[in-house]
């Protein structure tokens, strides 16, 4: 036999359970692993002002300290200075002609993101090359998320 | 890591659980159906313990778990139960036979422990805590028969909550939320259904991953081979969301003696949480051998 109920109340009862669940609903946040750059995110112009232009608090090199062409030929014939996004998305790298610098939509194809990680197949240093410290883990997870995103110029 | 949930409000949670799942009156706390579990016997119910259906013991659902996912047993108001989870973390598979016959099986090795206690707070609803020492994760949990299937319902629906937390419960927090479905198999044994979703599965910020969530679907069963030997499997396939390595899978061998339930069981996890669980296996060859120890206090 069923017992009876004021489905009403139970149900009210239920949805005050869930609603409570759901408030406690949680996410890591980003600055947690981004390290000396907390305001790091996954779009290029932040990428730009964090990583290319600024030397960050852990001691890593600005990419533009070498790679410019204010006063000097850009290192590896790389120009971050004024045109960063041409210079990098879609455009082959000069040190290993097969290799594209940036590859929207494959990070781990990128050759940027293998200079960056100084994987084992790349042609000079690992970046940046006075390094370390290089860029952290959490650094590079956040270009890697940009590219995955499409390399968009945002 | 974020710390949006604090202490003082994952025990308001807990408080919320256990006064929400209070049953909507007085009246309707004392109907308790006429037959008992499993369709086994028929047993008038004495009016001045409307509890006794729950103190009985359930020859088909012995536990308040299969392996890690959560059952439908019911813990009468004001009982209680204490369980000891332990994982080997050895796995099975590492090396020969030889080797794991050196090792004990694991016994030589270290392990993820979880200690377990719950309380029935009102007839069918139930809170615990679980504290294990993966991360040092602490989980708050709730569950609430809403539709025994002892009432004449053809399955038995139950509510079940749970947040699990990191670091003592500081950090990575993952709630979740879902029902259980189950059916008993007459006096043979029992079949469960966990939709579940569980937020914060994965570890990275959800500004570099598509999926924060993981939505599972808990599939476990329990069959009596013996008076009070049971074969216990279960699988928790991730349906949606983030679903890194394989889906969790357990199987297990118990028996019930008295108040006390010991399983030997075989897990490709050494996860006991939901959140845990929604985090899936190591793979689908790797299997770790462990025992969960149950006793009731009712």
């Amino acid at each position: 036999m069923r017992s009876c109920r004021p489905w009403g109340a139970v149900l009210t009862r239920v949805v005050l359970v869930a609603i409570a669940v759901t408030a406690t609903a949680c996410d890591e946040q980003l600055s947690d692993i981004t390290g000396p750059t907390p305001s790091l995110e996954p779009t290029f112009s932040n990428i730009r002002e964090n990583i290319f232009e600024t030397t960050d608090s852990a001691g890593r090199t600005a990419c533009v300290a070498c790679h410019t062409s204010q006063g000097r030929p850009p290192a590896g014939g790389l120009d971050l200075s004024s045109d960063p996004y041409g210079a990098l998305v879609n455009r082959p790298s000069r040190q290993q002609e097969a290799a594209v610098q940036v590859i929207p939509g494959d990070p781990a194809g990128s050759y940027l993101i293998q200079k960056l990680q100084g994987t084992e197949d790349i042609a000079g240093f690992r970046m940046p090359r006075n390094g370390p410290p290089y860029l952290t883990e959490g650094q590079v997870l956040v270009i890697e998320r940009w590219i995955q995103l499409g390399a968009r110029n945002d | 890591m974020i710390n949006r949930l604090s202490p003082a409000l994952a025990l308001g949670l807990v408080l919320a659980l256990a006064t929400v799942a209070v049953p909507p009156n007085a009246r309707a706390a004392q109907e308790a159906p006429p037959t008992s579990n499993g369709g086994t016997t028929s047993t008038p119910v004495q009016e001045e313990d409307p509890d006794s259906l729950d103190r009985r013991p359930d020859p088909v659902q012995p536990d308040f778990t299969v392996v890690n996912l959560p059952t439908s047993l019911r813990l009468p108001r004001f009982g209680s139960a204490f369980r000891v989870t332990h994982r080997f973390s050895r796995s099975l598979g590492d090396g020969d036979f030889g080797d794991l016959l050196s090792d004990l099986f694991g016994l030589d090795n270290s392990a993820q422990i979880g200690l377990e206690y719950r309380f029935g707070v009102w007839r069918g609803a139930q809170v615990g805590i679980r504290r294990t020492n993966t991360e040092k994760t602490v989980e708050l949990f709730g569950t609430y028969d809403l539709l025994p299937e002892r009432d004449g319902w053809p399955v038995g629906l139950a509510l079940h909550a749970s947040v699990d937390g990191t670091n003592n419960f500081r950090d990575s927090y993952s709630p979740a939320l879902g029902i259980i479905l189950s059916r008993k198999l007459g006096r043979y044994g029992a079949l469960y259904v966990e939709p579940v979703w569980v937020n914060n599965t994965n570890p990275q910020p959800s500004e570099l991953v598509d999926d924060n969530d993981t939505f599972i679907i808990g599939v476990g069963g329990r069959f009596r081979v013996r008076p009070s030997v049971y074969v216990v499997g279960e699988i928790v396939p991730r349906v949606a969301g983030h679903d890194p390595g394989t889906h969790a899978g357990s199987f297990a061998i118990e028996k019930r003696v008295g108040g006390h339930v010991f399983q030997l069981n075989f897990s490709n996890t050494l996860g006991t949480t939901m959140g845990q669980l929604a985090r899936g296996g190591v793979s689908s060859d790797t299997w770790y051998l462990g025992f969960n120890i149950t006793r009731k206090f009712f």
